[in-house]
């Protein structure tokens, strides 16, 4: 079934929740054009962990790509659209 | 002044594995025994391909002829990413005698060659993968490649305790990096201590994330590893470690508390134990670990030890064995030590001891040949530490009251749903100083509060414990953070600086 970017959304938010240093009403109020670093606050360490919850759960691998090589969250989400299996 | 003994951790593991943690003069001496013992045993796991011990010795033998050929300069320097070309390079040139002075494989062409310069490297020894950093070094330095080898083996020499091992730099707290000199006897010691305080300490797995050119990395990590005959997986990529972890069921994980929490929120989100069924035991470091993380691993049946340790001291001045029950301490001092608390900072002597930062003033680092840590500590009765804040970071308010940030901030973190907290001085629109407190809290344990009353519940609880505070010591100003303090490389708080 081919994931809509809605729903990429969706699940991201639900990444970002289950982080510690998160809070509840920006993540909710993020839309795409969320500027990583500086909408979201995303320390390196929130970063990493992002990787690695958007790999388990899409099943896509950042292999070439680091976070920094994404600005805000609609990058991530099209990054997505365009790899996972 | 106080000298610690290794009998206090005697009782934490059986008998025979304690008499079986015995002191080395050198890294090359505790080699040879490790090569002896462990001949065909997995040492390091990296990029897919195992090499036992006796095959690293063979390839580092091959190294230390290209090196004795290419150079016989007493100090070489060493620039690596993680990886078995770092590994075997380190050993060749510890064997042979020389002292490696270990770069950050982060530094540009013009850095790399400042600090050959600088620590009087005569070799720079350099992973092919990063020769574009040579660059500039080369006109005056010899160079060489990690992977040269020469047609026959060179054996190891023969290494006192007091030659030196290697410099490792320091950022310490003035940010500026310094290079501190670490001798065979004190790295030896450091190495050793890894082995304390813990009931399953040969034959193990271990996972490397942190940097070998770091001291948690590089003794902790990878020479106590090597010292226990234990198998070394070097995680190439940080974010492939949970599928590393799968694949090499690890059984001791060295890593800073960031990291620490960082897989405990991946497991609760998964709903799975991220680090494994095998593991067994957590080293945390480098930042303060909170009590929290301490219990919350143990719900997964795996024992987080903190500690706590300098560049300047090898590594390791204390791990806490008993962590359950003491959460907010560094434990106990390891063998070896010697230390003493003067107006209440922790000044340490003995044999993992640095013998001075190289090219650096050190007026005010030693005071009667004692190191001063800076850090504030008190000791209970029972002989464990705590650190209590930094001398630097002491608050002197207007009344002439010192306030430790580090002390405020501990009570404040003791509320299970504070990840992080900072205490501060700030000044106001009329010029009156005032303490601060900013909070990062921990989203996973505020579930059960209603969302619209979160804001109010915190500002409650912490209250609560501000006004439990003395007086002086009480915070003025309270700001809920929805993002994560600024850090440093090494993932500590960045801290404010607004009344200086």
């Amino acid at each position: 079934m081919q994931l809509t970017r809605e729903d990429i959304i969706e699940e991201l938010k639900s990444i970002l929740l289950a982080a510690d240093d998160k809070n509840a009403d920006l993540v909710e109020t993020c839309t795409e054009d969320s500027v990583l670093s500086t909408d979201l606050g995303l320390s390196s360490v929130a970063m990493l962990y992002m990787v690695i919850a958007i790999e388990e759960t899409f099943d896509v691998r950042f292999d070439d790509v680091g976070m920094d090589d994404f600005k805000t969250l609609g990058d991530v989400v099209t990054f997505i659209e365009e790899h996972a299996a | 002044m106080k000298t610690q003994s290794a009998e206090v951790f005697r009782k934490y593991t059986t008998p025979e594995t304690f008499a079986r943690i015995r002191e080395f003069d050198s890294v090359a001496a505790m080699w040879a025994e490790c090569v002896k013992q462990y001949a065909d045993d997995v040492a390091i796991v990296d990029e897919g391909k195992e090499y036992t011990f006796a095959e690293l010795e063979r390839d580092a033998a091959l190294l230390r002829t290209a090196i004795a050929a290419a150079s016989d300069a007493p100090r070489v320097a060493l620039l690596a990413a993680n990886s078995y070309d770092f590994v075997k390079a380190f050993l060749a040139i510890a064997t042979l005698g020389r002292c490696a002075v270990i770069l950050p494989p982060q530094l540009d062409a013009p850095t790399v060659f400042g600090c050959c310069m600088k620590y009087g490297a005569g070799l720079l020894l350099y992973q092919p993968a990063l020769a574009e950093r040579t660059a500039v070094a080369e006109s005056k330095v010899a160079l060489l490649p990690a992977d040269a080898a020469g047609e026959t083996p060179t054996p190891a020499a023969e290494v006192p305790a007091e030659a030196a091992c290697c410099v490792m730099f320091t950022g310490g707290t003035t940010g500026r990096s310094k290079g501190a000199l670490l001798s065979n006897g004190a790295v030896m010691q450091g190495v050793v201590n890894g082995c304390y305080g813990y009931e399953d300490v040969f034959s193990q797995r271990y996972m490397l994330v942190l940097p070998l050119t770091h001291v948690f990395g590089l003794i902790r990590n990878l020479l106590t590893s090597l010292y226990t005959g234990s198998a070394l997986f070097i995680c190439r990529n940080t974010k492939d470690m949970f599928r590393d972890i799968a694949a090499f069921r690890p059984t001791i994980f060295v890593l800073v508390p960031a990291l620490a929490e960082m897989a405990l929120t991946l497991s609760r989100k998964f709903g799975r134990n991220m680090l494994g069924e095998d593991m067994k035991y957590i080293i945390a470091g480098a930042a303060p670990v909170s009590p929290y993380l301490v219990a919350e691993y143990k719900k997964l049946g795996i024992d987080l030890f903190p500690g706590y340790g300098l560049t300047e001291s090898a590594n390791l001045v204390s791990g806490n064995p008993e962590s359950l029950t003491k959460p907010d301490s560094v434990g106990i001092p390891y063998p070896n030590q010697e230390f003493r608390i003067e107006n209440g900072e922790l000044w340490l002597k003995g044999k993992n001891m640095m013998d001075g930062y190289i090219g650096e003033d050190e007026a005010d680092v030693y005071e009667d040949g004692w190191f001063k840590t800076g850090d504030l500590v008190r000791l209970d009765d029972e002989g464990f530490l705590y650190i209590t804040g930094r001398i630097k970071e002491i608050i002197v308010l207007p009344s002439g009251e010192n306030v430790s940030p580090a002390e405020v901030e501990a009570k404040f973190n003791e509320l299970p749903f504070i990840q992080d907290s900072q205490v501060f001085e700030d000044v106001n629109e009329q010029g009156a100083h005032f303490l601060a407190l900013e909070v990062v809290p921990r989203a996973t344990e505020l579930a059960g509060v209603e969302k619209d009353k979160v804001g109010a519940f915190i500002m409650a609880e912490l209250e609560k414990v501000n006004s439990a505070l003395p007086s002086f010591e009480r915070v003025n100003r309270i700001v809920i953070r929805d993002s994560d303090f600024e850090r440093t490389p090494s993932m500590k708080i960045v801290r404010y600086k607004k009344c200086n």
